[in-house]
C-alpha cells in the first residue's frame, strides 16, 4: 500500500527495517527486473515499512541519469534491463525512505545536488546511530 | 576420434558467475559485437557460467508481479538467439565437469558439452583467447 508507514501484513506497528544496499550492479541481463529492489518493495510490503541506506558503489542508484539503453542481443532489442533510478522511484512513491551515504558519494565525485529528489545523502555512520530503533537491519 | 573444434577469431572462456556482477552482460556484449564485424567466435562457458543455457529456464524468466505482461527473456533464450542468428560464426561449449557439479545436466541443444581435458584444443582452435572472470 503506497504511504504505508505502520504495519504490513504481518509487520509490528511503528517500527521499520533498515535495508543496507552496497553491493550494486549483479548481472543486467540475467536478473533484468528480478534484483534487490524489486525485492525491497515485497519487504516493504511485508514487513511493515523500509529505510534503504544506499552504500558503496550503491549510490549512484540514487543519482540522476540518463535512462538505461537497450542492448542488442542475438536478433533481439533487449529494452527490460533493470533501471536502479526508477526502481528507486517505485521505492519512494511506495513510502521507502532512501538515503545514501557521503563518503560514498564523494569517493564517486558526486555532489549531493545530484540525487534523485527524495533520496537524502546523510553523514556515514549516522544510520548505524539509529539501528536500535529498527526491528531489523538486514544487507540486500 | 577427438572432436574437431571449428576455427574461431575469439575463444571466449567465461568464468565469471551470473547474478554476482555485470561479466556476464559485458562479456555477451563482447560477443555481440565481434560478430556484428563479422568474426567467429567460441564461448566455453566454465563454472557457474554453465547455469546460462539451461533448457529449464525456458523462454522467459519468471513473471513480473510489478508488470504481469512484461515479457523478459532467459538467458537460455538470448543465447539460442545468438546462435540461431550467427550460425556457422558462434559456437557455444559447456565443460562437463562443472556443468555436472553444478547439476545442471540439461542445455540448449546446440550447446556442446566438454570434457575439461579438451580445453586446449578448443584455444588452439582460436586466434586469441579471452579468459573472463575466475572459476
Amino acid at each position: 500500500m503506497a504511504g504505508a508507514r505502520t504495519a504490513g501484513e504481518t509487520g509490528t506497528p511503528g517500527r521499520r527495517t533498515l535495508a543496507i544496499v552496497e553491493k550494486a550492479y549483479r548481472g543486467a541481463l540475467e536478473k533484468q527486473f528480478f534484483d534487490a529492489l524489486y525485492l525491497a518493495v515485497e519487504l516493504h510490503r511485508q514487513l511493515g515499512g523500509l529505510d534503504v541506506l544506499l552504500r558503496g558503489r550503491a549510490v549512484t542508484y540514487g543519482v540522476r541519469a540518463e535512462p538505461v539503453p537497450a542492448l542488442r542481443i542475438g536478433s533481439r532489442t533487449l529494452d527490460t534491463l533493470t533501471d536502479p533510478r526508477r526502481d528507486l522511484r517505485t521505492l519512494m512513491d511506495a513510502g521507502v525512505r532512501v538515503h545514501a551515504e557521503e563518503s560514498a558519494l564523494a569517493a564517486h565525485g558526486l555532489a549531493p545536488d545530484r540525487l534523485l529528489d527524495g533520496v537524502r545523502a546523510v553523514p556515514d555512520g549516522s544510520t548505524a546511530l539509529r539501528w536500535p530503533e529498527y526491528r531489523m537491519v538486514c544487507y540486500l | 576420434m577427438a572432436r574437431s573444434i571449428p576455427p574461431t577469431d575469439v575463444l571466449i572462456t567465461l568464468m565469471g558467475s551470473p547474478h554476482e556482477s555485470e561479466r556476464v552482460t559485458s562479456a555477451l556484449r563482447l560477443v555481440q559485437a565481434l560478430l556484428e564485424q563479422g568474426r567467429a567466435v567460441q564461448v566455453w562457458a566454465c563454472g557457474y557460467a554453465t547455469l546460462l543455457t539451461q533448457n529449464p529456464l525456458g523462454e522467459d524468466k519468471p513473471r513480473n508481479l510489478a508488470n504481469w505482461n512484461g515479457v523478459y527473456p532467459s538467458t537460455a533464450a538470448l543465447v539460442k538467439d545468438m546462435l540461431e542468428t550467427f550460425p556457422g560464426r558462434l559456437y557455444w561449449y559447456g565443460c562437463r565437469f562443472c556443468s555436472d557439479d553444478r547439476g545442471a545436466a540439461d542445455h540448449l541443444p546446440q550447446v556442446v558439452m566438454r570434457p575439461p581435458s579438451g580445453y586446449g584444443a578448443n584455444v588452439a582452435a582460436a586466434g586469441r583467447t579471452l579468459q573472463v572472470g575466475v572459476l
